[in-house]
């Protein structure tokens, strides 16, 4: 099964599965960035191994992967950002001290 | 590419270029706010003269990704309509806490060209790359004060959320794309038709594509039980920009749905249909009765929003159903829905023109007597969102209920749900016109000078308002064409 389509895509699936837990489970601003950075590049094997095992679509599959990477740099940049401007008016990565709003 | 590929893209590229000339007038010129907003409304207005002139003939572009049809023009027109009244909105709350207008209005029209490639997209790359690049500005706008601790609170949950969203919309994309073997909008759907023919049931793969496309779309239109982020978000933002992300990447995510989910997910809509069914009724039940218990009005009308969202998905349901009418309606909600609530906010951000002013239900106690006109306009925005006749609410309303009664079975209990609703929601949009009329002002401070920019967009979200609830056969010609373009049932 190590080389299938499937074999692969249950990979993307694992990895994806690791970065969602890993985001409903950090607290820390940061571990949820890096786990949502996890989920992406799950997508992305899903993406490379689609283009590696069916022909027709290999030319496009790495065009849309290489899509994918300069998209979440951007948000990368955008989320560190505003990690940035909150840690200095909250003095704290952790996402459960953010509660000024809650009622 | 070729020249037609250009006219074709034409108002995409003056989007850009308007942002681009605020940018270099910014550069040259720093700190002339009035100078900024000028260029961005005269070059927003060329943009949209351009649009309405591209869309009088559809075409394609760049081997058919990008397509120009009366759905496009419509939902461009209308982006174009929310950013520039936003834009008109901002300055009397961004100058007295001295934020820059320049770089709001830049990031803002950034946010709308993203929205504009989503309304044309006929490829599943570019509807992602729309999404991401209508989102992306959208999180630095809800952090705009960034000294604020509200509004980059707001920031960190709205990004957060959204990133996550992204991740499993675009997984879900990922397999959609690798087992129809396609990015074409088009092409997608006659790979579906191909496989639901054979009477075959949905394979594995496909099944989880689709469930992860709705949750991700769920997440950004801000459906109950993904609507985490929408309370804060709206709450903590400045004011203006509250009004605007509850409209822009609203209607945005919803043209994603109508170029995703009716179009290249069609055939597969008796399968979307019960979610969506259920969504509707639980995101505008539990958005209203949440709305109830706020004190504070920007939540208030935050909670009101995933309200609308549920209203908003009864026409996409009542379409799914087989009645052309629900995504008419679908349609004509998302304008009438735009004017009112920016009107709404608008006035919100010119009671905070004074800085210190919160946004809680005592800052509108008295309004009605120290300021009539700004009372009298706040009356009708709300009267028009609980949907009472003649305002714009009321017809957008009746439209997406009537579509669903008439699609019948389940769907009525649906719209039975959507009539119940809207007599609950009510509630607390009188509340605020009893506190404007029947309490006495909170403070003594005297009544605020607003201005020219803050009246002349609050009358023209009045004029709409009043307009698209007395004629409204004007604009649903526009919604029955701009329907037309991606039905696929008669």
């Amino acid at each position: 099964m190590s080389d299938s389509l499937d074999a692969y895509l249950v990979l993307a699936g694992i990895l994806f599965a690791i970065g969602s837990f890993g985001f409903l489970a950090r607290r820390n601003a940061i571990s949820m960035l890096m786990s949502v950075e996890l989920m992406l590049n799950a997508v992305n094997l899903s993406i490379v191994a689609f283009g590696a095992f069916i022909p027709e679509l290999g030319a496009q599959g790495s065009v849309i992967a290489l899509m994918v990477m300069a998209v979440a740099a951007a948000e990368v940049t955008v989320g560190l950002a505003i990690v940035i401007a909150i840690y200095r008016n909250k003095k704290t990565p952790l996402v459960d001290e953010y509660d000024a709003m809650r009622q | 590419m070729t020249f037609e590929d250009l006219t074709t893209i034409a108002p995409l590229i003056l989007a850009v270029l308007s942002a681009a000339a605020v940018l270099i007038v910014d550069l040259i010129w720093p700190g002339r706010s009035p100078l900024a907003i000028a260029t961005a409304l005269l070059t927003l207005g060329a943009t949209a003269a351009v649009t309405i002139v591209v869309g009088q003939s559809p075409s394609t572009a760049f081997g058919g990704a990008y397509t120009v049809d009366a759905l496009t023009s419509f939902l461009d027109v209308l982006f174009i309509a929310i950013v520039v009244l936003t834009i008109m909105f901002a300055p009397d709350y961004l100058l007295p806490r001295s934020l820059p207008v320049a770089e709001f209005a830049i990031v803002l029209i950034f946010a709308m060209c993203g929205a504009m490639l989503i309304a044309g997209s006929a490829d599943l790359l570019l509807l992602f790359l729309g999404l991401e690049l209508m989102v992306l500005p959208g999180y630095l706008l809800a952090g705009f004060h960034k000294s604020d601790s509200y509004s980059t609170e707001g920031a960190i949950k709205y990004f957060l959320l959204g990133a996550f969203s992204s991740a499993i919309f675009l997984f879900g994309l990922a397999f959609v794309w690798g087992l129809t073997g396609t990015t074409r909008v088009d092409g997608v759907a006659e790979a579906l038709s191909a496989i639901i023919a054979g009477d075959a049931p949905l394979s594995p793969g496909l099944a989880m594509g689709l469930a992860f496309l709705t949750t991700g779309v769920a997440f950004k239109i801000a459906a109950v039980p993904f609507h985490y982020w929408t309370p804060d978000a709206y709450q903590g933002s400045p004011t203006p920009i509250t009004g605007y992300l509850s409209v822009g990447p609203k209607i945005g995510a919803f043209a994603l749905i109508l170029r995703l989910f009716v179009e290249a997910l069609g055939p597969l809509s008796d399968v979307w249909l019960p979610v969506i069914v259920i969504l509707s009724a639980i995101t505008m039940t539990l958005g209203n009765l949440v709305a109830l218990t706020q004190d504070n009005v920007k939540r208030m009308l935050a909670y009101s929003s995933i309200a609308h969202t549920g209203y908003m998905l009864v026409g996409l349901a009542a379409y799914a159903g087989g009645q052309m009418d629900g995504l008419e309606g679908l349609l004509y909600y998302g304008a009438a829905y735009t004017f009112m609530n920016l009107g709404a906010f608008a006035v919100i951000a010119a009671l905070q023109k004074r800085t210190g002013v919160t946004s809680s239900l005592g800052t509108f106690a008295g309004l009605g007597r120290k300021e009539p006109l700004l009372g009298i306009l706040m009356a009708l925005f709300l009267l028009s969102l609980t949907g009472i006749p003649p305002t714009a609410g009321f017809f957008a309303k009746a439209t997406v209920i009537v579509a669903a009664v008439e699609a019948g079975g389940a769907l009525t209990v649906l719209a039975v749900i959507a009539v119940l609703n809207a007599a609950a929601a009510a509630f607390y949009y009188l509340r605020i016109i009893v506190y404007m009329y029947m309490r006495d002002p909170e403070s003594d401070a005297p009544a605020l000078r607003h201005g020219a920019l803050m009246w002349g967009g609050l009358a023209a979200a009045t004029t709409m308002t009043l307009l698209l609830g007395l004629l409204p056969s004007a604009l649903l010609e526009i919604v029955t064409d701009a329907a037309k373009a991606i039905a696929t049932i008669p």
